[in-house]
């Protein structure tokens, strides 16, 4: 039973209740179904105001505690469109209650893409790089620099998801595959990711070898001759052994870790790294 | 000395939270590292070690289901070792990474056993319509991490700097090289797991490009930044009205 509400639309006061509900989406994550029970909590507020039966409640509520995983900040997207679709279902029962979750399962995977590229890819270590030059010299902007990007990045993309995914609803999912928006956004944020991580690995890999050789009478170092050939070729090269041996052999990220840590060991005794 | 410890403890606590709800990122070394560097009152140092243990994990982030070492735990331990032995940031480097992959540990139990009894104490309550409770068991786990990472902290801050001192004292100046060149290298592992987190890999001539630019021009990291701005709006230019479907077929 719904009630006779047609025009009866989310307030502000819920959405907000939706957005501060949906910071708590990964509170409860784990292996079995990811950020499901975080996602059927977001929906409480819509779930309240129109369904008046405990088993319509209850039957909402577990359509939402399906597998669910993406970017934990983006995923107010797909908060802010589900609670348009649970409110059209419910207020005019004109599409299938089965769609709400295709088009959450949907939106997964390139909201995830393009998350990864643009916050932890871009946005993330570009603030952090320029935190970590002003706290090397000293100062506390860095951190404090650092801390308020990232809040204004956080708040701010749940916002835009939660109150323009509602006002949007299934018809952006429609408009965001027709013009292919979000495939054409991850392309933008690889772009930008590839350049900062290519960029990066140079000035925040540190590797450098002491091997020293003698050719005639000169004594000649090797790092030297490296930085006059390819600047940054160890740590390019150090990164692209990782990439290849996580890639291509599966080694675990922690293995990795922990051999080149010893690789730092053995390369001091041997003295060839310093 | 126990109230400092309780502080730490507590930040680093709430640093976890913060990770599982606002990511307003408090749990990054960088500024966890401020935090008990102004907490046991050598904010220099606590600066210092944050920046270095962030070079460290700069790119190792939570990406889909695979858990990494973590940065928050290891950091504050760091940072209090660095300031109570007096030693710098080189025993920082040496105490970071062993903290960071126990706190992996717990991070996955966590996540694999604990949250898992909590959601389906959730489907119980989402089947009777219970909101009050589905809220709370979404809620609890979070309460939770104050016993896996907050108590062990407080032990570790502690206790530890007294235990630990004489062994690292007895540690050959070395390894404690080694160690410092190690975790000079180990970002290379968190941007090779970055790198393959991209999923439109056809566009990897980027990746040469930024590279190009820091290593022969010694462009700062703002001025990469910057670089990338370009090429993004660039790339959107000469790829407008294209069909990107073979983006899209990567997903």
């Amino acid at each position: 039973m719904s009630r006779n509400n047609e025009t009866n639309k989310l307030t502000r006061k819920e959405l907000w209740s939706i957005y501060f509900r949906q910071i708590f989406i990964r509170s409860a994550l784990n292996f079995e179904r990811h950020q499901a029970m975080g996602f059927a909590n977001s929906m409480i507020p819509v779930i309240r105001k129109y369904y008046d039966t405990k088993e319509e409640q209850a039957e909402a509520l577990k359509r939402h505690m399906e597998l669910f995983l993406t970017q934990p900040m983006v995923s107010a997207i797909p908060v802010g469109i589900a609670a348009a679709m649970e409110e059209r279902y419910a207020t005019k029962k004109d599409i299938e209650p089965e769609s709400i979750n295709a088009v959450k399962t949907a939106l997964m995977g390139p909201l995830a893409a393009l998350g990864d590229s643009l916050i932890n890819g871009t946005l993330r270590p570009l603030l952090a790089g320029f935190g970590i030059a002003l706290a090397m010299k000293g100062s506390i902007a860095g951190p404090l620099i650092f801390l308020i990007g990232m809040t204004i990045i956080t708040l701010g993309v749940r916002y835009y998801g939660v109150f323009k995914g509602y006002e949007g609803g299934a018809k952006m999912v429609e408009d965001l595959h027709k013009s292919g928006l979000i495939s054409k956004l991850s392309e933008l944020s690889a772009v930008a990711a590839y350049v900062v991580i290519g960029g990066f690995i140079p000035q925040i890999v540190n590797m450098k070898t002491t091997i020293e050789y003698t050719a005639g009478e000169a004594v000649i170092n090797l790092q030297e001759t490296l930085d006059g050939l390819i600047p940054g070729i160890l740590p390019l090269g150090i990164t692209i052994l990782m990439y290849y041996l996580l890639t291509r052999k599966k080694a675990s990220p922690i293995l990795l870790m922990v051999l080149v840590m010893l690789f730092g060991v053995v390369g001091v005794y041997l003295n060839i790294l310093g | 000395m126990f109230i400092e410890a309780l502080l730490v403890a507590l930040w680093v606590t709430w640093a976890i939270i913060d990770e599982q709800t606002f990511q307003f990122q408090t749990t990054r070394p960088l500024v966890t590292g401020m935090a008990v560097g102004l907490i046991l009152g050598d904010l220099k140092t606590g600066l210092l070690v944050g920046a270095t243990v962030e070079l460290m994990f700069l790119a190792t982030v939570f990406v889909g289901t695979a858990v990494p070492p973590d940065p928050t735990v290891s950091c504050a331990i760091a940072t209090a070792f660095a300031i109570m032995t007096g030693k710098g940031t080189d025993i920082a480097v040496a105490t970071a990474l062993p903290v960071a992959l126990i706190g992996q540990v717990v991070t996955t139990l966590q996540l694999s056993i604990v949250n898992v009894f909590f959601i389906h104490r959730g489907d119980r309550y989402a089947s009777e319509a219970n909101f009050k409770k589905l809220t709370l068991m979404n809620t609890l786990p979070l309460l939770l991490n104050l016993l896996f990472y907050g108590l062990p902290t407080f032990l570790a801050v502690y206790y530890g700097p007294t235990y630990v001192t004489p062994y690292i004292e007895m540690i050959p100046d070395k390894i404690i090289q080694g160690f410092a060149v190690g975790g000079g290298m180990i970002g290379a592992v968190g941007f090779a797991l970055l790198l393959n987190s991209i999923q439109a890999t056809h566009l990897w001539p980027y990746f040469l490009i930024g590279f190009i630019v820091s290593a022969y021009l010694g462009i700062n990291i703002l001025g990469i930044g910057l670089i990338a701005v370009a090429l993004v709006t660039l790339h959107s230019y000469y790829t407008e009205g294209k069909d990107n479907t073979k983006a899209e077929s990567n997903f």
